[in-house]
């Protein structure tokens, strides 16, 4: 039932939002929203916002409620690899690592997707996040 | 009636009706595959004339008896008036030989490359336009009440700026080879175009390998803001406000637009209360006479257009100094430095000519008509 919830949740915000803003510069910059599937420490919704600086990827996720800056960010641009680590705090106070693997789909739509896996010291599952 | 095909023709007659003209506005490339060529014949069944492309509608019959509709697509109006062509130079029932490149998702269009009158053997709808004829010597450069040169119309007569001497973008001496809407004929020949980042190379490589299908000024009609605009095809005409210290570049093709170069020596920064936060697709610019010389300085884009034809990536980081000049009446010779240090590695700059349309006034072409 919780996770009928959150889908239908999840379906309901991704249907009220805007259509993607066009972004021609830096794939990864934006606001990206999506699932990190089977996370039961920071839920299964993630919001990821990224900026590229000329040199460097930097980004938050979960902005505003677990406030979790990206300690390193790259993008391969052979395949559009991209791996994010963060790391951010369970309900206990614990330090949660975060890897984020995966490749850009679409690149050249504004609603771009990445897809591939997230890990961390609590559990691992699937990511999947489009760019709003 | 005959039909003869080169390459997967099978393909696109395999297709039982014409499909929509789905991508109305693009570079020839990106709707037709070069390496997909036919040659048919048939019977005009009716000409649309009307941007962003002519279309002229044929009915083509096949040896089995079966009469297949194709769609022989053009370069716009504005380009054909321009070579002294009209809509009803080819009217129903007349006979064309046609050739070109045909669709790449396999549809029955063609792109017009050669459009012979049967009747006649006389090529029409080509472009054969190639601009005014400069004069035998040079006219003296117009100027102003103030000394400075004029970059407008020296009178009420009209003119603007066209015909650039090179309508795509690369880094002076890379000699790269590309055809007029910045496809590169080598792929390989990428990472010579310009300085590039990593990500930045691999974006333009994306774009190059889809032909430009995702060229927004076409998608979407999005500005040709920074350097494109002085290359577009329908040019752009200078209006000098000397009361008020600006210069006015309107844009003859898009959405009829225009950017203010500020000549009153205000920072470059936003407005208050208006851009001064906001990228702007012109972004913010001003000048300031260097001798002879209009030298401009724009910072201020935002990232959701392509800068340039051919598909060179920016960032909000872009930053122009512009350099024009007006070495005799019929010439504007442009130079540009870019300096994008989200997207390359170091600045880089290019230059070319325009050339004077005197008499005229800008052509009407609403990139809008796309949608229609």
């Amino acid at each position: 039932m919780k996770r009928l919830i959150t889908t239908v949740a999840a379906a309901l915000a991704l249907g009220f939002l805007a259509p993607s803003g066009a972004q021609e510069g830096h794939p990864l910059k934006g606001s990206w929203l999506g699932e990190w599937q089977g996370n039961t420490v920071h839920g299964e919704n993630v919001l990821l916002v990224l900026d590229w600086d000329g040199k460097a990827i930097t980004g938050m996720i979960n902005p505003g409620t677990d406030n979790m800056p990206l300690t390193r960010a790259t993008l391969e641009p052979d395949g559009w690899v991209v791996r994010f680590e963060a790391e951010g705090k369970d309900k206990d106070g614990s330090a949660v690592r975060y890897v984020v693997e995966g490749k850009i789909e679409n690149l050249e739509l504004p609603n771009r997707s990445i897809v591939g896996t997230w890990s961390s010291n609590k559990g691992r599952g699937t990511f999947t996040a489009s760019r709003q | 009636m005959r039909v003869r095909s080169i390459g997967r023709w099978c393909a696109a007659v395999a297709c039982a009706i014409a499909a929509p003209l789905a991508l109305a506005h693009h570079a020839v490339v990106a709707k037709f595959d070069e390496t997909k060529r036919t040659e048919l014949e048939g019977i005009v069944t009716g000409v649309d004339w009307r941007n962003p492309h002519v279309h002229v509608f044929t009915n083509v019959s096949r040896e089995n008896g079966e009469i297949e509709n194709w769609a022989v697509e053009l370069e716009s109006t504005v380009l054909l008036k321009r070579s002294g062509w009209e809509h009803d130079t080819l009217r129903p029932g007349d006979a064309i030989r046609v050739s070109g490149p045909t669709a790449r998702d396999g549809s029955r269009q063609v792109w017009g490359e050669t459009v012979v009158a049967t009747a006649t053997n006389r090529q029409v709808y080509n472009v054969t336009d190639e601009g005014p004829v400069r004069p035998r010597s040079p006219r003296p450069t117009p100027r102003g009440p103030d000394g400075k040169p004029l970059l407008g119309m020296a009178d009420e007569t009209g003119g603007y700026w066209a015909y650039p001497s090179s309508t795509v973008l690369m880094q002076a001496g890379a000699n790269v080879q590309m055809n007029r809407d910045g496809v590169l004929a080598r792929l390989a020949d990428a990472p010579r175009v310009a300085p590039f980042q990593p990500w930045a190379l691999g974006l333009y490589r994306h774009r190059q390998e889809r032909h430009l299908a995702d060229d927004p000024g076409f998608l979407n009609c999005k500005n040709p803001g920074a350097v494109r605009q002085f290359q577009t095809p329908y040019g752009v005409q200078f209006v000098e406000d000397h009361a008020r210290k600006r210069i006015f570049v309107l844009i003859g093709g898009g959405n009829r637009n225009y950017r203010i170069i500020y000549m009153d020596g205000r920072e470059l920064k936003g407005q208050v209360r208006g851009d001064d936060d906001n990228p702007l697709y012109y972004g913010r610019a001003v000048g300031e006479w260097e001798g002879d010389t209009l030298v401009v300085r724009t910072t201020g884009f935002n990232e959701d257009f392509w800068f340039t034809n051919g598909g060179l990536p920016h960032t909000d980081r872009l930053s122009l100094v512009e350099r024009f000049s007006r070495p005799d009446y019929d010439t504007l010779r442009y130079e540009v430095t870019i300096d994008d240090p989200g997207a390359y590695t170091q600045p880089w700059s290019s230059s070319w000519e325009l050339r004077w349309v005197g008499g005229e006034e800008l052509p009407v072409y609403f990139c809008q008509d796309n949608r229609s």
